[in-house]
């Protein structure tokens, strides 16, 4: 069974694509632990069953709201074959931030490019195989209210969860050389703890620990030596005088 | 000429290009988050009958700000 989980930004078409998907099959439960809704469905595609997760709608992946962190948890922890990434084609700039994210994540991407009758209502112009290229995952567009394009969406979940996606093409955002550098050096830390390599994307954990986020911290604590955690801390301060 | 106001001095209609975020932490994070990034341009919609929420239009979508907020964001502004 393939497991796939569809995030997006509030109010693109999200809940819309997943009860296409998902038809009459789904349920409602909560996520462990926190009162936010999950709902997960079932189809077969290709002769293959597929579990899709409608994840909360998120603009960003901090810990500071439980929604945020409940869809990065199941990203992180669950490891779903495939992820869907909802976006508003009509307001690419703003969606596209949660996309980098979740490439930062290593999540295997497909990019579901929604409303796009109203991207060509409005006389938007979007290179399909480009943004493709440039985010290294297949892009989709789709028409969440009618249903077009969600047959070759389906497609895309099938192929995707057969193909590891490409290490190395996460270079879709870099840092610039000296937080760059710091980055590298937190990785090379979090190397020396299997139990950390088994458990997160390193570069992502990396990130997390650099911005200071309180969950990443605390998670990750019990798996670093004190002298570790003190030379994280060191670099986090180096990062913090970098930037000012 | 340009002059620097902050966002919660401007009126519906009028706009600019944001010169700085004096918020820290993480409502400064959330704020770039939502799309106000240094340089990018944004303009007033409408305010509140008290001034508090604003509403504003950047990049295509429209954001409400508290005043809190907005008198955190300072603007670099054509003088027309």
């Amino acid at each position: 069974m393939i497991r796939a989980a569809l995030i997006g930004n509030p109010n693109v078409g999200k809940t819309e694509i997943f009860n296409r998907l998902t038809g009459l099959s789904q349920k409602v439960g909560n996520f462990p632990g926190v009162t936010v809704e999950k709902k997960a469905g079932r189809l077969v595609h290709q002769g293959r069953e597929i579990e899709v997760v409608d994840l909360p709608g998120t603009y960003s992946l901090t810990a500071h709201s439980v929604d945020e962190l409940v869809a990065r948890d199941y990203i992180v922890l669950e490891r779903p074959e495939v992820i869907v990434d909802i976006v508003d084609g009509t307001n690419l700039e703003r969606n596209l931030y949660l996309t980098l994210l979740l490439l930062e994540m290593d999540a295997n991407l497909v990019v579901a490019l929604n409303r796009w009758d109203m991207v060509k209502a409005r006389g938007m112009e979007i290179d399909i195989e480009k943004l493709s290229e440039l985010l290294g995952c297949p892009v989709v567009p789709t028409v969440a209210i009618t249903g077009d394009g969600l047959e070759d969406l389906k497609d895309s979940i099938v192929d995707a969860a057969g193909q590891k996606r490409a290490k190395g093409q996460d270079a879709a955002l870099n840092y610039g050389c000296d937080i760059e550098r710091l980055i590298s050096k937190v990785e090379d830390l979090i190397r020396k703890s299997p139990a950390l390599v088994e458990k997160y994307p390193q570069r992502w954990l990396a990130i997390k620990m650099l911005e200071g986020d309180e969950m990443a911290m605390e998670q990750t604590r019990a798996c670093l030596s004190s002298s570790q955690l003190a030379e994280i801390l060191s670099i986090i301060e180096a990062v913090e005088a970098a930037i000012k | 000429m340009s002059m620097m106001k902050r966002l919660d001095e401007l009126m519906p209609g009028q706009g600019g290009r944001i010169a700085s975020i004096s918020s820290c932490g993480n409502l400064r994070r959330r704020m770039m988050e939502m799309g106000l990034v240094i340089g990018s341009e944004l303009k007033v919609i409408r305010l509140a009958p008290t001034g508090d929420p604003v509403e504003v239009l950047l990049r295509g979508y429209s954001l409400a700000l508290r005043k809190n907020e907005a008198k955190q964001v300072i603007l670099e502004v054509d003088a027309a």
